[in-house]
């Protein structure tokens, strides 16, 4: 009887050996599995914290401090461009270019990182209201709940040089939704120029620059508004008006009510602090301005040094005005260990869709289409089809290989009208003469 | 008479005895020369030969050591040439990353230019 429990022991035993080594197998099977199928790009060592979401717009701002945010980094995906990215992040173009200066706005390679400048210095002025900071094109709109303060910060189209936007105190007097564009005389002209006759009003809909929410400032005829251009966000290219993404001034809109204030003021040099940090954020002064704002900025880094019997890291301070990245930076003498975690930005999951991504509709064999470019360079013919594509109203294109060289077509139009409509716009606002391609007749 | 003849006789066989002597002294000095003189020969014809086996050890060293320096020469004519031709093929290799460098600079310089002019006409249409 002992032998039979003894032998039926061990067969059991034999049996959760051979069952231990099936487990181990399929285990070894899944493992180098997953070494096949490991990605392509070089894996980090270290393990890399990706965070789906970062905060873009709304931030508390924490008693006696300046600085709101934290920079980001994400990775580019084919057929991405900084414009995309830059909406999708609530950027503008100027400031996501600058604080990547090496990559093509356009045509950026996949899988290169992209800093996502998230964090912002406030401008140095009352935080009430709306603040506006033309040098870093950015709007702040302060709310005060109780004790504690917070900011919505949006990305702003400017004026142009030639009309710029300006500077100083003022108030929303009115609000429209769907607003007509009252076409101003200037603008008509500029257009008459070109060849392009404006009618004297636009109402609402998507040949309206204004878009669809405009705050009316109660100077001369400026504007907070949206715009039909979201690849302008971030460029001068208004008449003096700021310009903001649709979804930015829809909220903007909801948020503000009539005599707002609104303060305009243009500071290329900000400084402020977090932790104890010191930190400066430094803008591509616009004009000649940029000497005497340098010369302002030293006096007060040097008050701030005396006043904290700090040393100030003056290589640094050079090394920031000089690259105009946008992005706050540590200026403190190094020696502490915060200073280092507070530059370091967080990397972030590339989303699914980029919000506001122009689309390209498929392809139609009976369609009109514009040949708006036969170029030799792949680049550059990429390069003018995302130009093409993210015009305001959108104009699609998609570019075709051929043996020798790369056309840029635009289109599917569904008539001649509309097709010719785009050839005009790509000769008045891109200077492209376009070849307009009619539906195969036999087709 | 007879004395005389004895005389005679002795006058005549004294000197040639005495010449006979004379003769036998002499060769025997002859021969000790002609010894001396043999062997003399010898030494000389070995003096000789050891010259000649000299110079032509000396010699086929001086052919081994000309040789050798002509390969030397030719090595090193080999090795100069070898060095030219490497240094050649380097300085084709230079001039040629060089034009490729001009070319891929001027490539980016015409890239950069177009890119510039696309932002431009990117922005100019980007107003109302």
């Amino acid at each position: 009887m002992s032998r039979i429990s003894n032998l039926s022991l061990s067969h059991n035993q034999l049996r959760l050996a051979a069952f231990c080594m099936f487990i181990l197998s399929i285990s070894g099977c899944a493992t180098s599995k997953s070494v096949q199928t490991a990605p392509p790009f070089p894996v980090h060592r270290e393990p890399v914290l990706r965070e789906k979401e970062i905060e873009r717009n709304r931030f508390t701002v924490a008693q006696g401090e300046d600085v709101i945010g934290r920079p980001a980094v994400v990775r580019i995906e084919k057929d991405d461009t900084l414009p995309d990215i830059a909406r999708h992040f609530s950027l503008g173009i100027k400031e996501i270019s600058a604080a990547n200066p090496k990559v093509d706005v356009w045509v950026p390679e996949a899988g290169e990182r992209v800093v996502l400048p998230l964090s912002f210095i406030l401008p140095d002025a009352p935080r009430k209201g709306i603040v506006v900071n033309l040098a870093s094109m950015r709007l702040f709109q302060y709310k005060e709940d109780g004790t504690s303060l917070s900011v919505t910060t949006y990305p702003v189209g400017i004026g142009t040089d030639e009309r710029p936007t300006p500077t100083g105190r003022m108030h929303v007097v009115r609000k429209a939704a769907r607003p007509t564009w009252h076409v101003p005389s200037s603008i008509a002209a500029d257009h008459r120029k070109k060849g392009d006759i404006l009618p004297k009003t636009v109402p609402p809909g998507p040949e309206n620059p204004l878009g669809e929410y405009a705050l009316y400032l109660n100077k001369g005829s400026y504007l907070i508004h949206g715009t039909n251009k979201p690849a302008s966000i971030g460029l001068t290219a208004t008449n003096g008006c700021l310009r903001l993404y649709p979804e930015n001034i829809k909220a903007l809109f909801d948020d503000t009510p009539v005599k707002t204030p609104v303060l305009i003021v243009d500071q290329p040099y900000l400084v402020g602090q977090r932790n104890g940090v010191l930190y400066l954020e430094a803008h591509g002064p616009a004009d000649e301005s940029g000497a005497l704002e340098s010369e302002k900025l030293h006096k007060k880094l040097r008050a701030i040094e005396k006043q904290a019997a700090r040393a100030i890291d003056w290589k640094k301070v050079k090394e920031v005005q000089a690259e105009a990245r946008g992005i706050p930076v540590p200026i403190f003498e190094s020696g502490r260990g915060t200073e280092m975690e507070a530059a370091k930005p967080v990397e972030v999951e590339h989303p699914e869709t980029l919000y506001g991504k122009p689309e390209i509709p498929a392809l139609k064999l009976h369609a009109w289409y514009v040949l708006a470019a036969d170029v030799r360079d792949r680049i550059e013919a990429r390069r003018l089809a995302a130009i093409i594509n993210h015009q305001g109203p959108q104009i699609p294109a998609r570019v075709f290989e051929k043996s020798e060289s790369y056309r840029v077509i635009a289109g599917p139009f569904n008539d001649g009208g509309e097709a010719k409509e785009a050839a005009k716009r790509l000769k008045i606002d891109l200077e492209i003469d376009g070849i307009v391609i009619e539906p195969d007749k036999n087709g | 008479m007879k004395k005389s003849l004895l005389l005679i006789a002795m006058v005549l066989i004294l000197p040639t005895l005495m010449i006979g002597c004379a003769t036998t002294g002499q060769l025997e000095k002859v021969q000790a020369e002609q010894k001396m003189i043999d062997a003399k020969a010898d030494q000389a014809m070995k003096d000789a030969q050891a010259a000649k086996a000299a110079a032509d050890a000396a010699r086929v060293k001086a052919d081994e050591t000309s040789a050798r320096a002509e390969n030397a020469i030719k090595a090193a004519a080999e090795m100069e040439k070898a060095a030219a031709e490497r240094e050649r093929v380097a300085a084709e290799k230079e001039r040629a990353a060089a034009e490729r460098e001009k070319a891929a600079a001027e490539k980016a310089t015409v890239s950069d230019e177009k890119a510039k002019k696309a932002e431009a006409a990117f922005e100019k249409s980007m107003k109302k």
